[in-house]
């Protein structure tokens, strides 16, 4: 039963998937009379018949010669190969090589925010719980006040500013030596961890402090439910209680949210290192941006889609370990 | 016959931002070797708060709570610590809850949670525990204890999930079990079963049972001995055929009287009038004046006393019912 609800959840991702595969190729070509057109460089002097040719040359350049459909399957067949379609900038680099490049140092950051937050914050709301009422759980809820008013970039810029500028304890901006110097030696690693101290703590105190105040709710209202006093009627230790029967059950909501807390993950992401300089993915989409680099700007957005997807595929398959009434189909 | 329950005092309050809840006030229980004790009284009188407290579970805060004696098996265990508690809750008294539904782990094998009483209280491995525990499920009338062991919660039927329930309750062999309504989420035939499980189950060992339910209908042939329970206080305390025979509470007069008897033709439901008062607000006087048609103006100022009438008769009333009755009886 278990088996084939898991096989239902893969193919279900995929299908997601291959939706927005499709919507990023039509949605550009939605309502618009020329598909290619913001392909073409500017007219600047030229006359229009040497800019018709450079349009025509533009728009078999970028695959835009054959009809929508055949343009369609060609899109489907370079995204199985792993072809993004090249990028604007000078000498016409491949979206995936410019996305492969990057791709590390922006796991760099998301992954260890991810853990952080999850570990300092599971850690955390298991302490206000336990201390209900007192200050450790006081604490937390003020900070988690504070925290829905503050926004993520705020706290990255008080951060560099007295944590960068002016005590130094950690560099403001990102080594622009880094990645070039990197060599997997053991000082080429410290150096990425002092460099992605500041970004990687300005992402992660929002998410120390939204899954410990998940954790803390998550546990008190476990600790209401009926099977805890049938635990301790049972003569349990306190012990057992918390971690056979609280925990386990506290971490259903934690697994469930963090599928979509990862999609918000990514978005902050690209606001952050852009005040740290760091050279990851978000970077190079607003460089994208900027240079209106269309098929740069499409191939990080059908990764991004495509890790959120895998994200909340596998946060759903962790689901199913921890609970076993979800083959049943009522997951709460 | 030994005592294995005396209770004496019990006083439960609840304090709030609108006030104090006056769950218990002042209850005195004892039970038996080999009894069976009902306790009964409509919803929020008391009941679940009164037997919890029996094995020291209700918590304060929010609770606070005054006894004068817990007297268990000749120990006073109203000062027993924390760690004390733990080692006779599962052990010596247990517990069976309403709904087994919610009152199982759902995320746990229904084996490893009976699992967990031979390992905490016998100290024997896991999988000795697994033997005792099918030992235990096979004795409870679950088929296939085996393979129903590694179900979990949801898998199995109402029916089956009490039995698991029951299970648990009997494992350690207690010397009282405490079940509170444990049939009410079930339907009517299963209800049967598993209250006669538990009546021969607690026959067979010689255990005491204290039984708290809303309907009186269940206890006659479930209990010896019956308290009937109105707004936090007892108000009746009788053998069960001489209530049934002569209730002298005008309280448990009403309850009996909407019990349906199969002898009724016509399907007459006679309900007590007004409402259980709210246990912020109770009345002055007896707190069942306002609904009792006997009352008089010494009902509605001062609170009668529970007045032992004949042996092992018990009343809370200055005029009871049906005196006579019981003499003819
Ligand atoms: N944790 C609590 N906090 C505040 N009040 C409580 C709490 N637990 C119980 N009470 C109050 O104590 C009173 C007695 O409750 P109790 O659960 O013992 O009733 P009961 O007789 O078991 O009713 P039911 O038949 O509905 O189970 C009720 O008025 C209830 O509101
Ligand atoms: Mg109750």
């Amino acid at each position: 039963m278990k088996k084939s609800y898991v096989i239902k959840r893969i193919l279900y991702s995929i299908f997601v998937f291959g939706i927005v595969m499709t919507l990023n190729f039509f949605i550009p070509r939605i309502g618009v009379e020329d598909p290619a057109e913001r392909y073409y460089p500017p007219q600047g002097n030229m006359s229009d018949i040497e800019y018709e040719i450079i349009k025509q040359v533009t728009r078999q350049q970028y695959g835009f010669d054959v009809s929508t459909w055949q343009q369609y399957l060609n899109y489907l067949t370079g995204l199985m190969e792993g072809n993004l379609g090249t990028s604007f900038r000078s000498g016409s680099p491949a979206v995936t090589d410019l996305i492969v490049d990057r791709l590390p140092w922006t796991l760099v950051l998301s992954v260890s925010t991810l853990l952080i937050g999850l570990i300092a914050g599971i850690l955390f709301g298991v302490i206000a719980a336990m201390k209900r009422g007192r200050w450790q759980d006081t604490t937390l809820l003020n900070a988690s006040t504070i925290m829905v008013a503050l926004p993520g970039f705020f706290i990255a810029l008080i951060l560099s500013f007295y944590l960068g500028f002016e005590f130094e304890i950690f560099p403001a901006y990102t080594d622009p030596n880094m990645v070039s110097n990197f060599d997997w030696s053991l000082s080429a690693i410290q150096t990425v961890a002092e460099n992605a101290a500041l970004p990687v703590l300005s992402m992660a105190v929002g998410s120390i402090i939204g899954y410990a105040q998940g954790t803390r709710n998550a546990v008190i209202a476990v600790t209401n439910e009926d099977f805890i006093l049938t635990a301790k009627a049972k003569g349990l230790k306190q012990n057992t209680i918390r971690y056979k029967h609280t925990l386990r059950n506290s971490m259903l909501p934690i697994v469930t949210s963090l599928g979509m807390s990862i999609s918000g993950l990514i978005g902050g992401q690209v606001v952050i290192e852009q005040i740290f300089n760091w050279n990851g993915m978000g970077t190079l989409f607003l460089e994208a941006n900027n240079m209106n680099d269309y098929p740069l700007m499409m191939g990080i957005m059908l990764l991004l889609s495509g890790f959120t997807i895998l994200a909340i595929l596998i946060t759903d398959l962790i689901y199913v370990l921890l609970d076993p009434r979800v083959t049943v189909g009522d997951k709460r | 016959m030994d005592k294995v329950l005396k209770l004496r005092n019990l006083k439960v309050v609840f304090p709030s931002g609108h006030g104090i809840i006056r769950a218990v006030e002042g209850v005195d229980l004892d039970i038996h070797q080999g009894e069976s004790v009902a306790l009964v009284g409509e919803s929020g009188c008391g009941k679940s708060v009164t037997s919890q407290s029996v094995m020291k579970l209700i918590e304060s805060p929010p609770a606070m709570t005054r006894v004068d004696t817990i007297e268990f098996l000749g120990n006073d265990i109203k000062d027993y610590s924390a760690k004390q508690m733990q080692d006779i809750r599962g052990k010596d008294i247990s517990m069976i809850f309403q709904d087994a539904m919610t009152s199982l782990n759902p995320v746990m094998t229904c084996g490893k949670q009976i699992d967990e009483m031979y390992i905490r209280h016998q100290g024997v491995s896991k999988k000795e525990a697994r033997e005792y525990t099918i030992e235990a499920l096979k004795l409870v009338g679950v088929p296939e204890p085996r393979s129903r062991a590694k179900n979990f919660p949801h898998e199995l039927s109402g029916g089956m999930r009490q039995r698991v329930l029951l299970a648990m309750a009997f494992a350690c062999m207690p010397k009282l079990i405490i079940a509170d309504e444990p049939t009410t989420a079930l339907d009517v035939t299963i209800q049967a079963q598993v209250l006669n499980l538990l009546r021969s189950m607690q026959k067979r060992h010689e255990m005491s049972l204290l039984l708290v339910t809303h309907d009186l209908s269940v206890v006659s042939n479930l209990a010896d001995t019956v308290y009937v329970m109105y707004s936090g206080k007892i108000v009746e305390k009788a053998p069960v055929k001489a209530l049934f025979q002569a209730p002298h509470h005008p309280y448990t007069v009403g309850l009996l009287a909407s019990v349906p008897k199969l002898s009724d033709t016509e399907k007459t439901f006679s309900q007590i009038p007004g409402t259980v008062p709210h246990p912020m607000k109770k009345p002055s006087g007896c707190y069942f004046h306002p609904r009792c048609k006997f009352a008089t103006d010494k009902c509605k100022n001062t609170m009668p006393p529970l007045t032992t009438l004949s042996e092992n008769r018990e009343v809370r009333c200055y005029y009871p019912l049906n005196l006579k009755k019981e003499a003819t009886a």
